[in-house]
């Protein structure tokens, strides 16, 4: 187990707009340990997605470096995988094929795609609905295909952007208990982006808490509420008001 | 209220009858407008004849589109893939879209005589241009994410190409191809009137000179027909490659 699992050193990333430059992140600096659960926290516009995307090598930062597995990016590394908000399945494939795409553009051979798809739709509780298609399955389902397909190559590191940002309260919190609950299985380190403070105190051993315009890593607050937690608890009402605070919203960032 | 299937064919019923009408108040004389039975006849009498023209027709638009379909698909698909490309051909494919392949048969028949060949290159022109403008409009509407799932799956360039760009462009490449089987039948019959001694166009073409109005009228009936089959043809071809559009889209017929 690496301390250093993802490092980000000084990251920056200024976009060129068509009214001059816009700086969406500065100087980001922050390590995550292998089998960490980390949550980045902030207010849309604060550069958290951005910062993810970088570190999925989807976008290259404008000042700084980002270490993931020991070796500094250039593309995306074979050892995280990104999980959307919006899904990312394509439509005109069954579920046990978006399932296996990822391992088919890592040259993973077809037997050998079978069995991790068919384990990792058990796991995320898609057994049976392999041949279906993503437009007969409800959010939350497809979601779960979005995370299976994910884990399919055995990544060291899950990257989500939102992933249940789009979902109702019912279904978020069931994917929400779910998730730790395969992450308690797999031991996979998870970077989690967020705009509920609910959901970071829910899910996170530590949340990095952003602030916008620039996007700024603003404070680190280390999350250590028993598990399972209990959102009616004293410990995590006391720290969700905390975070409140950080983000500078009375009224929540819900 | 659920509408019955073939209510289509109302208004061509009405047309008929409008036709018999015609002719029995004499509007015309019979040897400019002859009665539905006559022309009716005409396929009865020149059945050979009409089947052999349109089989020609139909030869020629065949080859054509194919060749089209080959050539536009796999360019329209690079070219809204790479912007380099689009850069580089966007002006040159704006400038000869604009020309209609009509007048480009003096030229054609210069370059190649008269029979298939002109036709079938006038063919090619009509069809390659919905079929390219489709496609690259069909490559650039694609979700951006589903190409940043590529991208972080490590995919390679063919793999992206065949199982994302080619499908997510696909209810496009119909649309196109649907343009172009229309356009196509519109040329070859234009081109079979000056450049080709066979197909419908000329067998048109041919009845007049020869005073033969029933024949015109059957052969202007063909191509109609044959104009709308065709395009149920490529409608149901769509709905089978695209199934997984159904549930997606408000009206994907």
């Amino acid at each position: 187990m690496s301390a250093r699992f993802i490092e980000c050193l000084d990251v920056g990333k200024t976009y060129q707009g068509r009214n001059g430059a816009v700086e969406a992140l500065r100087g980001v600096s922050l390590s995550c340990a292998e089998g960490e659960f980390v949550c980045l926290l902030g207010l849309s516009g604060c550069g958290k997605s951005t910062l993810l995307q970088m570190i999925a090598g989807l976008e290259t930062p404008s000042t700084g470096q980002i270490i993931v597995a020991g070796r500094e990016l250039d593309g995306p590394s074979p050892a995280t995988s990104i999980v959307f908000q919006d899904h990312g399945l394509f439509p005109w494939m069954s579920v046990q094929a978006n399932v296996e795409f990822n391992m088919k553009a890592r040259g993973v051979a077809r037997a050998e795609r079978r069995a991790r798809a068919a384990e990792m739709l058990d796991l995320t509780g898609l057994a049976g609905f392999a041949a279906r298609y993503p437009h007969e399955l409800s959010g939350g389902m497809r979601q779960r295909v979005g995370i299976a397909r994910a884990l399919t190559t055995r990544p060291r590191a899950l990257l989500m952007d939102e992933p249940f940002g789009a979902l109702d309260a019912q279904t978020r919190g069931h994917l929400q208990r779910e998730l730790l609950d395969i992450w308690a299985r797999q031991r996979t380190t998870v970077l989690f982006v967020t705009h509920s403070i609910d959901e970071a105190v829910f899910l996170a051993d530590r949340i990095l808490v952003f602030t916008p315009r620039p996007g700024q890593l603003a404070a680190v607050v280390g999350v250590d509420l028993p598990r399972p937690r209990d959102p009616r608890s004293e410990g995590f009402a006391a720290l969700s008001r905390q975070l409140r605070g950080m983000l500078g919203t009375e009224g929540g960032a819900e | 209220m659920r509408i019955g299937r073939f209510v289509g064919l109302v208004p061509l019923l009405g047309l008929i009858l409008l036709w018999q009408g015609a002719v029995w108040a004499q509007i015309y004389p019979p040897v400019l407008l002859p009665a539905p039975m006559k022309v009716l006849g005409a396929f009865g009498g020149h059945g050979g004849e009409i089947l052999a023209n349109t089989m020609a027709s139909l030869q020629r638009v065949a080859i054509g589109i194919g060749l089209a379909f080959v050539v536009g698909v796999p360019a329209g698909l690079l070219i809204g893939r790479f912007a380099v490309l689009d850069r580089l051909f966007d002006w040159s494919i704006q400038t000869f879209r604009s020309i209609p392949p009509i007048s480009l048969i003096p030229m054609a028949m210069l370059f190649f005589g008269i029979g298939d060949q002109p036709a079938i290159v006038l063919i090619f022109l009509a069809g390659l241009w919905p079929l390219l403008l489709n496609t690259i409009f069909g490559v650039r509407g694609i979700e951006r994410t589903l190409l940043k799932v590529a991208a972080a799956a490590g995919a390679g360039e063919a793999l992206i190409l065949r199982d994302i760009i080619l499908p997510a462009a696909l209810p496009n490449i119909f649309t196109g191809l649907r343009l172009a089987v229309g356009g196509g039948w519109l040329t070859v019959v234009t081109a079979e009137m000056i450049a080709v001694k066979s197909g419908l166009g000329y067998m048109i073409l041919n009845a007049q000179m020869t005073f033969r109005p029933e024949l015109i009228f059957a052969g202007i009936i063909v191509i109609g027909v044959v104009g709308l089959l065709g395009d149920f043809g490529v409608q149901r071809i769509r709905r089978l490659a695209c199934s997984w559009q159904e549930g997606l889209t408000a009206n994907a017929t």
